[in-house]
């Protein structure tokens, strides 16, 4: 008996391609390539090793199809599949070898897993006959990746990859995206298959459904709570970034006057220019949307999770409000915040779905309570911050210079600290899919090899990365990786010499004792130089101008070191365990 | 803390067992019992995980967490008194030369147990219950000494009527709602 024969809900399902076939034997090194090139990847970004090696030899035929991209490290493979997934919606791929290079991939793959990016990791693995003896370069990479993996699986005979690799990209792709580690021994690289290689794509799974089209009756309670609200309130997470909802969001909001803000994930995917737009969210989010998250009265999340740097303390968090949680995984639903109408499914089409029930409406008095906070916030931290007096550059006002000059337009990749908060603050996105971080794990050296991947995934994008001068030296290796390749990736550092939202936490909890956060910090410019990048150190407001010209016409890599303040604070602040209405402007 | 058991399906692949305790690792849930064995239908296996737990809504966030497991086909979260279980135990009792006879009767017809295998100094003694039952024929044969004691786990049919195939879909219908 078959089961779930009498379930209708399906996933997405990909366009039919017809299945590759060889008619010849080959080995499983090869249909392991083609396997990929069935499923679409252009892309490879990886790194050799001793138990990849029959597959680094097989690409060799394929260079004409597949573009493998040698990183530094392969933490660099992970991050730029990372950026590349996230620009381009396809799955990013990496490829590395057993033990070391399998275990640098970690922390891409943990970082891929929070922020739901469809990642393939293949990493070779010893023979299976030294599988379990400690052998050189022996880990058990299944065993580590196992919760940090949306699905992991060992591949030890040939026959098995078509479908496997099928499998794994399908699983990498749909419902909530996320990584997908393939492992596979030397022996089964190097095999012959003993049946004609067939590839057919992956199109469900008995076991694994995720539902795509929200119950109409789930969607109707939505659309009651909604439309009853007096002051209902949107946040908008990565989930619409995600489905490629951008559309459907403005028809939401504009049909029923809803004023919504925005998490770190979910930035970009509505013009700061749009008059619903009220700002971003959380710890360093705007003043009016964190404060006001207490007195809606209706609260509509979509494709987000109710992180705690969003929250604040859970337990006066919204408690006035009732909840419409709109959200593609069930275990999403009542794990921080209890929701009354839960709708479970893909944001697209719960969208789509809920506009046409929705009443018109209008909201303009309460939207314009957010423009009383906003007065305030601009008054004590953005016009300070953007016209300074001080005699070093602010963050802030680098990052709009920025902005103004890219029109917001520009692909940015910010890396994890002050500066990062600094970007999602002060660059005013105005296209959707525009901003890339690392958001759920905080990843410091996240950025410089993720932009490069998010320049191989939009080559005709502007593609500029914001990085401290900690993170930086994080994953400083992979300069080489862009200089190889010869992609004009924008690279600035904001460098205070600090660890600094460390330091500042320091300042503001632990009394200014600043424990091991000051940095003596190589000249940049050298490096880079040495790599072959051209760049640029920017001391003086007066050259700010002219520094950023001269890197945004550049048609190469080019670093740009701006020094900065060096104890300066990220304000707003919700203070962890506050309540986001108590947020800090000072 | 009250007593849940939770009955997972799933595909029977190797490495199954880690992808679904390691979901209870990592919220600290500490497991009781856990058994594993093929269901009905061939390559479909059946854990019964019984944990204790003070928070219900803590248990119905786990169960949905272990539904994510991509080889996971249906979870189900029970209360004692929603299904039929059992456990069986075993004790290997001292029999020496002059001890007190064990009184055969009163552990068949009482207890319920069984005697599955005779030596010269030792018997081995079967019983099967629920944990409690199981602890009264602990308590009762305590006094001859026990050289080892072991019970199986709990195994757990719901009782509800309906067949696994039926089940689907209302775990569908649970766990997406």
């Amino acid at each position: 008996m078959e089961f779930n024969e009498n379930q209708t809900q399906d996933a997405q399902i990909a366009e039919k391609p017809a299945p590759i076939a060889t008619p010849e034997l080959i080995n499983g090194s090869h249909a392991l390539i083609q396997s990929l090139i069935a499923e679409g990847v252009e892309t490879i970004f990886g790194y050799p090793g001793g138990a990849i090696m029959p597959v680094y030899d097989a690409i060799y035929d394929y260079q004409e199809q597949v573009n493998h991209i040698l990183v530094r490290h392969e933490q660099g493979a992970a991050h730029a599949a990372e950026g590349f997934a996230r620009i381009s919606g396809k799955v990013g791929v990496c490829l590395a070898t057993s033990g070391p290079g399998a275990t640098n991939l970690v922390t891409g793959i943990a970082d891929a897993i929070i922020d739901s990016t469809p990642m393939v990791c293949i990493v070779g693995q010893v023979g299976s006959h030294l599988l379990g003896t400690d052998a050189f370069q022996e880990t058990d990479i299944i065993g580590v990746t196992i919760p940090i993996t949306k699905w992991n699986y060992q591949i030890t005979n040939p026959d098995e990859i078509p479908e496997i690799i099928a499998k794994a990209f399908y699983i990498a792709k749909s419902g909530r995206p996320g990584p997908v580690l393939i492992d596979i021994t030397k022996d089964a690289q190097q095999k012959l298959m003993s049946k004609p290689f067939l590839h057919k794509k992956c199109e469900k799974l008995l076991s694994y459904r995720p539902r795509l089209a929200p119950k109409e009756d789930q969607v109707a309670a939505a659309a009651k709570l909604i439309n009853e609200a007096k002051k209902p309130f949107i946040l908008v997470g990565h989930g619409v970034q995600i489905a490629g909802a951008e559309q459907e969001l403005l028809q939401l909001i504009e049909k029923a006057d809803i004023p919504a803000a925005s998490t770190l994930l979910g930035l970009s995917s509505i013009s700061v220019d749009h008059p619903n737009y009220v700002g971003w969210l959380g710890m360093h989010g705007n003043y009016g949307t964190n404060v006001l998250t207490n007195q809606c009265d209706v609260l509509i999340a979509i494709g987000m999770r109710f992180d705690d740097r969003v929250t604040g303390d859970v337990s006066r968090y919204a408690k006035q409000a009732k909840v419409v949680h709109i959200e593609i995984d069930p275990a999403e639903i009542d794990k921080i915040i209890k929701a009354n109408a839960p709708v479970v499914g893909d944001a697209k089409k719960a969208l789509e779905m809920l506009i046409p029930l929705l009443k018109e409406n209008k909201h303009e008095a309460w939207r314009a309570e957010f423009k009383k906070f906003d007065a305030i916030e601009d008054e004590k931290i953005t016009q300070p911050e953007l016209a300074p007096t001080t005699e070093k550059i602010k963050m802030a006002e680098v990052i709009r210079t920025l902005s103004d000059k890219t029109e917001g337009q520009a692909v940015i990749v910010a890396d994890v600290g002050q500066h990062q908060m600094m970007t999602a603050r002060y660059y005013q996105f105005k296209k959707p899919n525009s901003f890339i971080t690392s958001g759920g794990l905080g990843t410091m050296g996240y950025a410089l090899p993720a932009a490069f991947g998010a320049k191989v995934g939009a080559p005709d994008r502007e593609v500029v990365t914001i990085i401290g001068d900690g993170c930086f030296q994080m994953t400083i290796q992979e300069l080489g990786t862009i200089a190889q390749s010869g992609l004009p990736v924008k690279i600035i550092i904001l460098n205070n010499n600090f660890l600094g939202m460390v330091r500042q936490w320091q300042q503001l909890f632990h009394q200014k004792r600043y424990s091991f956060v000051e940095l003596q910090n190589p000249d940049f410019i050298t490096i880079a130089k040495g790599f072959g990048i051209d760049g640029h150190t920017c001391g003086a407001r007066e050259d700010l101008n002219d520094s950023l010209d001269k890197m945004l016409a550049s048609d190469k890599p080019y670093l740009l070191e701006v020094l900065v303040e060096k104890e300066e604070n990220v304000f707003p602040m919700v203070p962890t365990g506050a309540c986001v209405a108590d947020i800090r402007l000072e | 803390m009250t007593a849940y058991t939770i009955c997972v399906f799933t595909e029977n692949t190797i490495g199954i067992l880690n992808k679904i305790t390691t979901i209870f690792t990592r919220r600290r849930i500490n497991i009781d019992s856990l058994t594993v064995s093929e269901t009905e239908r061939k390559g479909i296996s059946r854990f019964t995980i019984v944990i204790h737990h003070e928070s219900r809504e803590a248990v119905e966030k786990l169960v949905r967490q272990i539904r994510k497991v991509i080889e996971v086909l249906a979870v189900f979260g029970y209360l004692n008194e929603d299904i039929a279980y059992n456990e069986i135990a075993m004790f290997k009792i001292p029999t020496p030369i002059g001890a007190k006879p064990l009184d055969i009767e009163t552990i068949n017809k009482v207890h319920k147990a069984w005697v599955v295998y005779w030596h010269l100094t030792y018997v081995i003694i079967q019983k099967t219950g629920t944990e409690e039952e199981i602890f009264e024929f602990f308590d009762y044969i305590k006094p001859h000494g026990i050289l080892e004691f072991v019970r199986s786990g709990r195994v757990a049919v719901s009782k509800s009527p309906q067949t696994l195939v039926d089940y689907l879909p209302e775990a569908e219908w649970e766990y997406y709602q």
